[in-house]
């Protein structure tokens, strides 16, 4: 009896399959033949595991602008669809996307992935298949220029981790008088690495001390060992250049053990949850941000995003945001679809953002002169306090 | 002097988290012989249990910590149930055990990142206040303190549970010989069906502390493979072993940190584990060590 329920399902499956593929087969064949009605956008980042968060936000938002630009018309007269795949944080993952989404998808274009690990090893693919990307947040100097050479297809919207780190000890030590600064740092990643080393090297440079650095790795949650050294050098301030949950986590334990130095960190800081997770410990602590959160200029997104979705906005929605308007803008100048033709069309870009104008530089490849802004943690809120560009 | 009592604090303190976790994989491994990786997830969903008891429907800690443990208990049982049972009665290799726990402890992280909870860190209300306890220059958290007591407590209860009681007569045996022990009339489906429920029991309470103390997230689970590591330093199936292991591995872990450079802590210590297995592999208080995987 079991048997012949399978069978006859089976039956019924295999019967509604052949007259679906029936339908579908006379509806695909002109669409082959002439140019495809709806043109793909690629985008990758992280939809699960550590920084979901931020791979979830990006992908709302590159999707509802797509939408918005459909309902009104859709782009040089085209529908475009947003191909989303998920990177798992994992730049063996990111390859394979994007290979899937230059040779199986045939994107004209990618937006993402936020983190510099994965966009430094995609240029390979995007320059066999000549497709361009625009990075949202990757902040690594490599995902653009490696060795002095500019990588062909990769451009994006954030400035650079030297920028960052330069703009952070400049502060700290030109605005803030510190003098004596101990680093704790995340010794698995580019990014922390990336912001580490410059701070210090500017920090020093300026005539500050560095008392302690310390490492950690990615995925520890205890951070009181090397907390406990850092107390005992005895800094003015702390530079944190990691992300938001770590950031929370060792805030508190540094309390715990009495640190009463200034926290201070990059733009992986910014995010609903800092807050709710260490208010108090990190009440007073700065940071380096893409832009401002309360600047009228990014009003209008923020609440469009949270109407759509009822979540915030994290950092990464307004980069993508920009990240979006930079390929529009690129595609419309091109007035065409060519991935290469766009690619152009990106090297010559000036775009004026919701983070800030946005004019790319054809020898980097990144935005030039972005200002940073400096914001502190005033009861529990982020208040800005001014631009700050390190030079 | 006081900073090293204050690395000595810090490394006990992160031990005995390690301590509750590692004790509920050494009692699975006793009776089963096989290394239930989903046991980081059963942790992970007690966190969840205990954050939505107090948050979502403001219950006291008492409660949501009862909840979380009775619930990963549950759990554990279904997932012995549903992964593991069908793969015991067809004798199947301990490999498929591995993997199918693998397999569990993956679907929980993800059921959780596509459920409406997200992948969104979360944090639990204070229930113990943030001022340490300053002793001397020493800071000694008040949460650090409770976990300390509650974990001390859970372990000396399963210490009583199979060392005084007709059912903890049932699990020595059965951690002796599983056939053996069936074949001299012990239900050794049911011994089994416990000990998942002490093993889930504990998990939970290690997860409602962990989240206390950190933070709740999907990616808790990971943290349980210091925690193996731990269980298998100590020796695998004791459980003194794994408490003593995980309490060892807290304090070399933070001491490396302290003195030598925290860039070395994860070499170090386990460098020191693969020595101490070449010279003792069945570990500091294993008991046997033949074809366990």
């Amino acid at each position: 009896m079991k048997k012949r329920v399978v069978l006859l399902a089976l039956a019924t499956l295999l019967t509604l399959s052949l007259t679906l593929a029936g339908c579908s087969k006379p509806a695909d064949t002109p669409a082959e033949s002439k140019e495809p009605e709806v043109v793909k956008v690629g985008w990758i980042g992280s939809l699960t595991g550590d920084q979901a968060v931020w791979g979830t936000c990006e992908l709302n938002t590159v999707k509802m602008l797509f939408e918005d630009i459909n309902k009104n018309g859709g782009l040089l007269g085209k529908q475009i669809e947003v191909v989303g795949y998920d990177t798992r944080g994992d730049a063996t993952e990111a390859v394979n996307a994007v290979k899937r989404l230059t040779s199986q998808d045939k994107v004209v274009a990618v937006i993402g992935p936020n983190a510099s690990g994965q966009a430094i090893s995609i240029s390979a693919v995007l320059e066999e298949m000549k497709v361009p990307d625009i990075a949202t947040v990757a902040t690594n100097p490599k995902v653009t220029v490696v060795d002095g050479k500019t990588k062909p297809f990769n451009f994006r919207v954030c400035f650079i981790d030297p920028y960052q780190g330069a703009v952070a000890a400049g502060y700290a030590y030109d605005v803030l008088g510190f003098k004596k600064a101990a680093i704790l740092y995340d010794v698995a990643d580019d990014y922390s690495q990336g912001l580490t080393e410059f701070f210090e090297k500017y920090f020093v440079e300026k005539g500050g001390e560095i008392v302690a650095k310390e490492a950690f790795k990615f995925g520890d949650v205890d951070f009181r060992p090397q907390l406990s050294k850092i107390k005992n050098a005895g800094p003015e301030v702390i530079f944190m250049p990691y992300f938001f949950k770590e950031v929370a986590l060792s805030a508190n334990q540094a309390r715990e053990l009495g640190i009463n130095a200034v926290l201070m960190g990059g733009d992986g800081w910014p995010s609903e949850v800092l807050l709710e997770m260490a208010k108090d410990a990190i009440e007073g602590s700065y940071f380096v941000n893409h832009l401002d959160f309360d600047d009228p200029d990014v009003q209008e997104f923020k609440a469009a995003y949270k109407a759509k979705y009822n979540l915030p906005v994290e950092l990464n929605g307004y980069l993508a945001y920009d990240a979006v308007q930079l390929l529009v803008d690129a595609i419309k100048r091109a007035n065409s679809f060519d991935p290469v033709a766009i690619r152009d069309a990106l090297e010559t870009a000036q775009v004026k953002g919701i983070t800030g104008q946005i004019n790319i530089s054809k020898d980097t490849h990144n935005p030039e002169g972005k200002d940073a802004a400096i914001i502190k943690i005033v009861d529990g809120q982020y208040v800005f306090q001014q631009k700050y560009s390190a030079k | 002097m006081s900073a090293f009592f204050q690395q000595l604090i810090n490394g006990l303190s992160i031990g005995s988290v390690y301590a509750l976790m590692a004790v509920g994989y050494s009692l699975v491994y006793s009776i089963m012989n096989f290394s239930n990786f989903a046991h980081g997830g059963v942790i992970m969903i007690g966190a969840y249990i205990g954050f939505f008891s107090m948050t979502a429907f403001k219950l006291p800690f008492t409660a949501a910590f009862c909840f979380a443990a009775f619930g990963a208990g549950i759990l554990a049982v279904a997932i012995e149930r549903i992964a593991y049972s069908p793969l015991r009665k067809r004798n199947a290799p301990f490999l498929y055990f591995i993997i199918s726990a693998m397999g569990v402890s993956i679907f929980l992280e993800n059921i959780i990142i596509a459920s409406p909870i997200g992948p969104t860190f979360r944090t639990y209300p204070r229930v113990f206040s943030a001022a340490p306890f300053n002793i001397g220059g020493v800071n000694i958290g008040r949460l650090d303190v409770t976990m300390f007591l509650i974990s001390a407590i859970s372990l000396a209860v399963l210490v009583f549970i199979i060392e005084k009681t007709r059912t903890g007569m049932g699990i020595r045996a059965s951690a002796y010989s599983l056939r053996a022990s069936a074949l001299m009339g012990v239900n050794t489906d049911r011994i089994i069906l416990i000990v998942f429920g002490m093993g889930g029991f504990l998990a939970g309470i290690a997860g409602i502390l962990f989240g206390m103390k950190y933070t709740v997230y999907p990616q808790i689970g990971n943290i349980t493979i210091k925690s193996f590591i731990a269980a298998v330093f100590g020796g695998l199936g004791s459980l003194p072993g794994a408490v003593i292991g995980s309490v060892l591995l807290g304090i070399i872990e933070t001491f490396t940190s302290g003195y030598l450079s925290s860039q070395f802590r994860d070499l170090i210590a386990f460098v020191l584990l693969i020595f101490i297995l070449v010279v003792r592999p069945k570990g500091l208080m294993g008991k046997i060590t033949e074809d366990k995987a």
